[in-house]
């Protein structure tokens, strides 16, 4: 069942098929930065012009704007896929859906790495933090958080599209479960932006890491009667 | 047209005799524990009356963790076996412990707010019960929503998820400052921080709220059974009509 040439050779079609549609259209890069981009612009207004408590709730808002993000753009890639049953020619076409599982994850999660590196400038420059001298522990908590929601995001995105309502109940799904993830995320950036070292906020990575991982694991077991008919 | 009787299961009889005696028992416990609470049990020197409270809160709590724990493991089943009762069992898991986590979120201000002088704070298990209720109210909500086919399985995946989720929720959430007062009923090295009358009390209001719930746990499973074979009666008479 499991030939590990032909999977990851499967999994890579698929992820270029999507990236290629994607870099066609622009469609979800566009829309998932310009909306992170909007929330950090309102949370400003709502927070008030202070520098000083601007840059300690930073790196709260740049996730909060990050995970609106997610939700929004997971929504659409769900839809594309359930357009014209595309979704379901996928599955007829391959024998392992793991790979489905799997390459949908890696796109999901390509999309928000790109839309982060292109908010993080912008974010640094906003609320004058220096991100650029942190910028490889910064992207190592990135991938790890990015991973685990796009995970949970990829396996609700596909549950809440084929419910009713189509997509809506997706955040209330997605939000709590995503708890650990944030909490961690959030403090291991400030942690890290305050000049701590990767070797102080271990305890977050673990935690991230252990979710990423038990997501992975639980998805995988799942995903078959999720996308059965 | 004809209706062959031989290929229509019989509806599930309820079975009166469990019933009477599991609500027989319930309703004794139940009124004895509160009994206890009320008046058998001195007042608390340090925290009064209110301390009263602690008694069906901590029973609630407990209870609640059983019901997500039942929604997971059935959830497992329904996954692997495919038989209906084990989803109508999480169903009705989650209802109940929906229920009683409210019943927690209720009690824990009650107490909180003339011992702690707040109704809320961001303490780690305060906010694992929250962010619990959040879940379980998405899962309700979810079999609410989805397709009739579909739902008993989405269900099942959000009742496993969410369980596993607990362990990293708690995890993630003890990085805050602890409030919530340790756990007092059964210290390090086995002994019970409580006088005797107090375990006893605590004892019934547990025994109370695990009777309570089993007993809708049933209830609530069996009618799920019978609506779902009422629904695949009412097809079953659709198809032979439309023959």
């Amino acid at each position: 069942m499991f030939n590990s040439t032909g999977f990851f050779q499967q999994v890579i079609a698929i992820l270029a098929k999507d990236l290629r549609t994607e870099w066609r259209t622009r469609e979800i890069f566009t829309f998932m930065f310009v909306f992170t981009v909007l929330v950090i612009v309102i949370f400003n207004f709502a927070i008030g012009a202070d520098p000083e408590t601007m840059r300690k709730v930073a790196p709260g808002i740049l996730w909060v704007a990050l995970l609106f993000a997610t939700v929004l753009g997971l929504q659409r890639t769900a839809q594309l896929e359930s357009e014209e049953d595309c979704f379901q020619g996928m599955l007829l076409a391959l024998r392992d859906r793991s790979v489905v599982l799997i390459a949908k994850v890696l796109v999901n999660m390509c999309y928000l790495l790109v839309v982060t590196l292109c908010a993080l400038p912008l974010f640094s420059i906003w609320f004058r933090i220096d991100v650029a001298s942190h910028l490889g522990p910064i992207c190592l908590v990135l991938t790890l958080g990015m991973a685990g929601l796009s995970l949970v995001g990829t396996l609700f995105s596909t549950i809440s599209i084929n419910t009713r309502t189509r997509g809506l109940l997706l955040p209330l799904l997605f939000l709590p479960l995503s708890v650990p993830l944030t909490i961690s995320a959030v403090y291991a950036t400030t942690d890290l932006l305050q000049g701590k070292r990767l070797a102080d906020i271990s305890d977050y990575l673990t935690l991230m890491s252990v979710y990423d991982i038990v997501f992975l694991v639980l998805s995988l077991l799942v995903f078959d009667s999720v996308v059965e008919e | 047209m004809t209706v062959r009787h031989g290929q229509i299961k019989a509806p599930t009889a309820h079975k009166i005799g469990w019933y009477m005696l599991q609500a027989t028992v319930t309703y004794i416990v139940m009124t004895a524990a509160l009994w206890c609470v009320f008046i058998y049990v001195p007042t608390e020197k340090a925290q009064g009356i209110v301390q009263r409270i602690f008694y069906f809160h901590v029973s609630s709590a407990i209870t609640m963790f059983v019901a997500f724990f039942i929604v997971c493991v059935a959830s497992i089943i329904y996954l692997w076996k495919q038989a209906q009762w084990w989803d109508n069992v999480a169903l009705s898991a989650a209802e109940i412990g929906v229920v009683y986590c409210t019943l927690v979120l209720i009690t824990g201000p009650i107490w909180a707010r003339p011992i702690w002088g707040v109704w809320w704070t961001w303490d780690p298990t305060l906010t694992l019960t929250l962010v619990l209720w959040l879940i379980y109210v998405a899962y309700l909500m979810l079999r609410a929503d989805a397709s009739d086919a579909k739902r008993t399985r989405f269900a099942a995946v959000l009742g496993i998820i969410g369980f596993a989720d607990i362990f990293l929720i708690r995890w993630s959430v003890v990085k805050w400052r602890t409030l919530h007062p340790k756990p007092v009923v059964v210290q390090e090295g086995g002994t019970t921080g409580l006088p005797p009358s107090m375990m006893v009390t605590f004892c019934l209001a547990m025994a109370a709220c695990l009777l309570l719930f089993f007993f809708l746990l049933r209830e609530r499973a069996s009618l799920a059974q019978r609506r779902y074979e009422l629904e695949t009666l009412r097809d079953e008479i659709e198809n032979e009509l439309v023959r």
